[in-house]
């Protein structure tokens, strides 16, 4: 794989399938994700996007009936040895879904809700909100009321928070799985934004099947196909030169 | 794209359905709009009816010293029976809770779906199982079997298996009901599954149990035959967990088919404090589920 800095990948996949009874959902896929970086996942419906960043932090355990082989490596560890347990997995990789997914309490105790699971104490959650908030791009908006319900913000604005949430706990990893395809165009390109400021200081890994958004906000795309990995490479690169003829026709529309 | 047509259609033409059939259902839907109420008049008129009777027969009689009468000496008091049912309930609802609530948030949660079909099936069961059968499951296994004596204790914990699966049934339902993407958003964070049952599930679920826990206690109150079969009677409260006890609903029972006077209007009396306690308990439950629906609003979008 092409590595982007001298430094080794904070994740990495090796050889991995994911099979479904009769269908590999993924296919001897392996990549790597190197610190820094915003990798988008593209492909058409169905190609296994989803259930691919759904397996690098354990998620995909929740599925029945999904079996996994092969390693996912996080910082050389793998995740799914017998001995790692999902729940710490999923402490150091976060994960943001398609559908805002607040909890009906305050904006706050959802932005603390990583911190109170481990026990922090008050004034530490305090900071860290208000740092994850910052880095989300929501503090300027909520500083006054975060003891407003958060059912009450707008769907970006809940969307915003759930990154906050997700951030909150200091992850390396954060997986975002097309968090803007419930958003309107305005609230798409806030969270965008966001996503442009966050990827200096976190691995992220974006599910999107809008080439246009990988284009705006990635640095690296991933072209799946029926679980395969067809292509992967720097962004322009991939949309612009396609070395594969899949690639090719996808990113003109010719399938979806 | 317009037909070729020698005479240009209107609006009206193009948009009014006149045909003999939807002509029928608009007729049967106007229809259909005064019917029911009217169903629903002469469905609550019995309940209305009983009320009265009930309330007509009682209340002349009733009054605070009566309800306030703990005299085991006076057979014309409802004191004790009033003191008794409430501690029943007491032990009834905590025992129920607690098994309804661990075996709903077990089944929702954490059984496979296998075994969480079980759970369901044998709750339903449970449901369409007559009191009385339950009563003389209640002597056997806990009267004789445990040997905890005709007793309070085997009373109460009887009607708790009564209210158990109503409370199961609700636990369970409010935990399923929670969309799938909050349980993987909480997972998601890294909460384990009990801290997601407890801290994000629970406040959600609470005002539904809290829902099905009053309509168990409105079934329960309103039960006889479990308490009949496994404590007997008594003309006192309960001194120790495993003396008989009394409960409102026996008072009725025992003094019912007498003939007028002082004991029927007792029956009656009774049979007033159990309705109103019910209707009481249902009125509770419409508040509670109308704010719940308020909190909850956005959340199920």
């Amino acid at each position: 794989m092409n590595a982007m800095t001298s430094e080794g990948p904070v994740l990495s996949i090796r050889h991995l399938t994911i099979q479904a009874k009769n269908k590999k959902i993924i296919d001897d896929l392996s990549l790597d994700f190197p610190p820094s970086s915003l990798t988008a996942v593209v492909g058409p419906s169905g190609c296994g996007k989803t259930t691919l960043v759904r397996s690098l932090n354990r998620m995909v355990e929740l599925t029945p009936g999904l079996r996994v082989r092969g390693e996912v490596d996080y910082l050389g560890q793998n995740i799914y040895a017998p001995q790692v347990n999902p729940v710490m997995v999923r402490r150091r990789i976060g994960m943001v879904f398609q559908r805002p997914t607040v909890f009906p309490t305050t904006i706050f105790e959802n932005a603390a809700f990583g911190l109170r699971l481990v026990h922090e104490d008050l004034e530490v959650i305090e900071k860290s909100v208000q740092d994850a908030l910052e880095r989300s791009g929501l503090w300027a908006e909520v500083k006054d009321d975060l003891d407003r319900p958060a059912l009450s913000l707008s769907g970006g604005q809940q969307q915003r928070l759930c990154i906050a949430r997700a951030l909150a706990i200091q992850p390396r990893v954060l997986l975002l799985d097309e968090p803007t395809s419930a958003l309107d165009p305005a609230a798409t390109q806030r969270v965008e934004a966001t996503m442009q400021r966050l990827k200096e200081d976190y691995v992220l890994i974006l599910v999107t099947h809008n080439v246009g958004q990988a284009a705006r906000v990635s640095d690296r795309v991933a072209f799946l196909h029926s679980g395969r990995l067809i292509e992967v490479g720097p962004t322009a690169d991939v949309l612009e030169r396609p070395r594969e003829p899949l690639t090719q026709q996808f990113i003109t529309g010719r399938f979806q | 794209m317009a037909l070729p047509s020698s005479t240009p259609e209107t609006g009206q033409d193009l948009l009014f359905d006149r045909s003999g059939r939807t002509q029928w259902r608009l007729g049967f839907d106007r229809a259909a709009g005064w019917l029911l109420p009217l169903l629903f008049l002469v469905a609550i008129i019995p309940i209305l009816d009983l009320v009265y009777y009930v309330g007509a027969q009682a209340l002349p009689t009733l009054s605070l010293a009566v309800i306030t009468n703990t005299n085991p000496r006076d057979p014309y008091a409802l004191g004790v029976p009033i003191e008794s049912t409430v501690e029943v309930m007491l032990w009834a609802t905590a025992v129920a809770v607690a098994l309804g609530l661990f075996g709903g948030v077990a089944t929702a949660e954490f059984l496979g779906e296998r075994a969480a079909g079980w759970m369901r099936m044998s709750a339903n069961l449970l449901v369409g199982t007559p009191s009385v059968v339950l009563g003389y499951f209640g002597y056997f296994a806990l009267v004789l079997g445990l040997g905890w004596g005709l007793s309070f204790v085997a009373g109460a914990t009887t009607l708790a298996f009564f209210m158990t699966p109503y409370i199961f049934r609700v636990t369970d339902l409010a935990y399923s009901s929670i969309p799938r993407p909050i349980r993987e958003a909480a997972l998601g964070a890294g909460a384990r599954p009990y801290q997601y049952v407890v801290k994000v599930a629970a406040p959600i679920a609470f005002p539904q149990i809290l829902n099905g826990v009053f309509l168990a206690v409105a079934i329960g109150v309103g039960e006889t035959a479990p308490i009949v079969l496994t404590s007997t009677h008594s003309v006192i409260v309960p001194p120790t967990l495993f003396s008989p006890v009394t409960f409102l609903t026996a008072a009725i029972w025992l003094n019912f088919s007498q003939p007028p006077g002082p004991a029927l209007a007792l029956a009656f009396q009774a049979a007033f404090l159990v309705l109103i306690v019910v209707v009481a308990l249902n009125i509770v439950v419409r508040i509670i589920s109308a704010r719940y629906q308020k909190r909850l609003e956005g959340l199920y979008q």
